[in-house]
């Protein structure tokens, strides 16, 4: 297990989240959380990622609790994208990059040259290589998002989680950001967590998926086994009319309607 | 080709700085000229050029200097730390706090004047504007205080409290004798007026110091610009770096205030044209900013000093003055 996650309780000052989440991430695959808006998938991966306390309950990253592990050692194992990161003004593709190192940098070191590799890789693995020179406010959604993914791949973690890496992208460059998970998730064997809101992305690229519905968990398995009208009726209130297509394995969604319309 | 660009920069403020200086040593109700200051720097000058150069002149323009700094530095920090252009330690009411506890502190210690004070509670200058600036950054923190500091609620608790503050200030002054009033009236405006070697030796080595950590941590402010949500992500105490540099920026400021008053728009116009001119790295524009911040209050203080001579208007106003269309322009620029 990559991530595991037991009895977890997280609340938004009063108002409770999440209430008893168990969950284990399979370790070298791609998750999916989906769920409706509101249901607390986001709060999940930034609870995941300690960017928010957890009110109660544990998170073992790969089989060490995480409430023992500096801010800078997580860094140093799990990468997280939130769903709208700031860009600096005036930023360089390959400065914004170089923040994916500051978890293994000392309080006054720069970046050494080792550091400028994995900046180099990460960019190259990513595409926005050719970039390296440009400001990123001036680049397109999809190329921006590129970088966001290098500057993540620069910590060198073997996980990384993602909130909405696709939202307001088009259908291509939603496709060439999850089509680059995969890349990653073969060829660097990074466990990956994704939420997401498109049912067949999540069914298409996701090894393993989750729903949650009101801060808990609905169902989990593969997509196989999961994505089934009567999960889909129960997680998004919809009616689905599915595919499932034996030759590539996971099923589609065809056509969907609000229950009793 | 980004660090040429900023040698240059740094270079052309330099040029600027010094020029400033120099116009500062020369203007004034006795006018020198370069040559006769630099006789008195090598010794040869007579005792009317010494007394105007070493207890008059220099001593303002140093402490210009190291104010200008401070709040350079100060508001620098504020800005990265609430990820927002308008912060600065005089907005957000950590002046008004300093400026708050020194005028207690001038009403309630002594009758002399300001420039008179004696020694011993000159020493205490310092220490009482951080107390002052510490606790209403204290309050401002508290109010905002919802799961961590966020920025915009710090502004505009900040906001508020200064306004409160500043109410406070002018409540005191109208219960203090006339003499007691026009001096804290011109204090609290920011002024250079009761320069003298005493506050210089108090004021550089903690703004030398807090200063110095400031530029040497620079790199978290850089990575704070990311949003808190990916600064925590790679690995930043995003609560813990913010009070940490929230301290830094207050006693910075109450370091420059307790000296000078309150010099509004300084700390604001300082680090944004340090960031018009070169970029975003910190550790570039927290000295950027000092300096900038230091040429334009060198400079402002010449014109405060002999545009109505014999008569010295306070710094702080000229600041306003000079400042704020520069300012009005670069944001109507900036669009």
């Amino acid at each position: 297990m990559s991530i595991e996650v037991k009895n977890l309780c997280a609340a938004y000052n009063e108002r409770v989240i999440l209430s008893d989440v168990n969950l284990k991430i399979p370790k070298g695959r791609i998750t999916m959380l989906i769920g409706q808006n509101g249901c607390g998938k986001s709060t999940l991966l930034k609870t995941m990622a300690r960017i928010l306390p957890a009110k109660k309950g544990d998170i073992f990253l790969e089989g060490k609790n995480m409430a023992g592990m500096t801010k800078k050692a997580i860094a140093r194992r799990l990468a997280v994208l939130p769903q709208s990161p700031v860009v600096p003004e005036g930023i360089l593709v390959k400065e914004l990059v170089g923040y994916g190192r500051f978890p293994y940098q000392k309080p006054l070191s720069g970046l050494g040259r080792e550091d400028h590799k994995i900046i180099n890789w990460a960019m190259e693995k990513t595409g926005v290589y050719e970039l390296r020179e440009r400001k990123v406010e001036e680049l397109s959604g999809g190329q921006r998002q590129r970088v966001w993914l290098a500057l993540a791949l620069a910590q060198k973690t073997g996980v990384l989680l993602l909130d909405e890496p696709t939202t307001y992208l088009d259908m291509a460059h939603q496709l060439e950001i999850l089509e680059l998970l995969k890349k990653l998730n073969q060829e660097e064997e990074v466990t990956i967590v994704v939420v997401i809101h498109e049912l067949n992305h999540a069914a298409k690229f996701g090894d393993h998926i989750v729903g949650l519905k009101n801060g808990e968990v609905l169902f989990e398995g593969t997509p196989e086994d999961v994505i089934c009208r009567e999960n889909l009726r129960n997680l998004y209130e919809i009616d689905a009319v599915l595919v499932n297509q034996r030759e590539k394995g996971y099923p589609i969604c065809m056509d969907y309607s609000l229950i009793g319309r | 080709m980004c660090r040429s660009k900023n040698k240059k920069i740094f270079l052309a403020a330099c040029i600027l700085l010094a020029a400033a200086v120099c116009l500062s040593l020369t203007m004034g109700s006795y006018q020198m000229t370069l040559e006769e200051i630099f006789a008195t720097f090598f010794g040869k000058g007579n005792r009317l050029w010494e007394f105007t150069i070493y207890e008059s002149r220099l001593p303002r323009i140093v402490l210009a200097v190291i104010v200008a700094s401070a709040l350079g530095i100060s508001g620098c920090i504020l800005q990265a730390v609430t990820r927002n252009p308008l912060a600065e330690p005089g907005v957000v009411g950590i002046n008004a706090g300093a400026a708050l506890m020194v005028v207690l502190w001038i009403a309630a210690g002594t009758k002399a004047y300001y420039s008179v004070l004696p020694v011993s509670s000159a020493m205490l200058m310092p220490a009482v504007a951080m107390f002052g600036s510490l606790l209403s950054l204290a309050v401002v923190c508290a109010l905002s205080y919802k799961q961590g500091i966020g920025a915009i609620r710090f502004i505009l608790c900040g906001i508020g409290v200064n306004a409160a503050i500043n109410a406070v200030i002018s409540f005191c002054q109208l219960s203090m004798s006339k003499g007691d009033f026009n001096q804290v009236l011109t204090w609290t405006n920011g002024s250079l007026w009761g320069s003298s070697w005493n506050y210089i030796v108090l004021t550089i080595p903690p703004v030398l110091v807090l200063g110095g950590v400031a530029v040497c941590r620079a790199k978290v402010l850089d990575v704070l610009a990311l949003g808190d949500e990916l600064a925590s992500g790679v690995g930043l105490s995003v609560h813990r770096e913010r009070a940490f540099f929230l301290v830094l920026a207050t006693l910075l400021a109450a370091c420059a205030t307790a000296v000078a008053g309150n010099i509004a728009f300084l700390a604001l116009l300082g680090p944004q044209l340090a960031k018009k001119l070169a970029g975003n790295q910190h550790k570039v524009i927290l000295p950027l900013s000092a300096m900038i911040a230091s040429i334009l209050l060198v400079g402002a203080d010449v014109i405060a000093r002999t545009l109505f001579s014999p008569i010295e208007i306070p710094v702080g106003i000229v600041v306003s003055i000079v400042g704020v269309p520069y300012f009005i322009y670069l944001m109507l620029k900036g669009k």
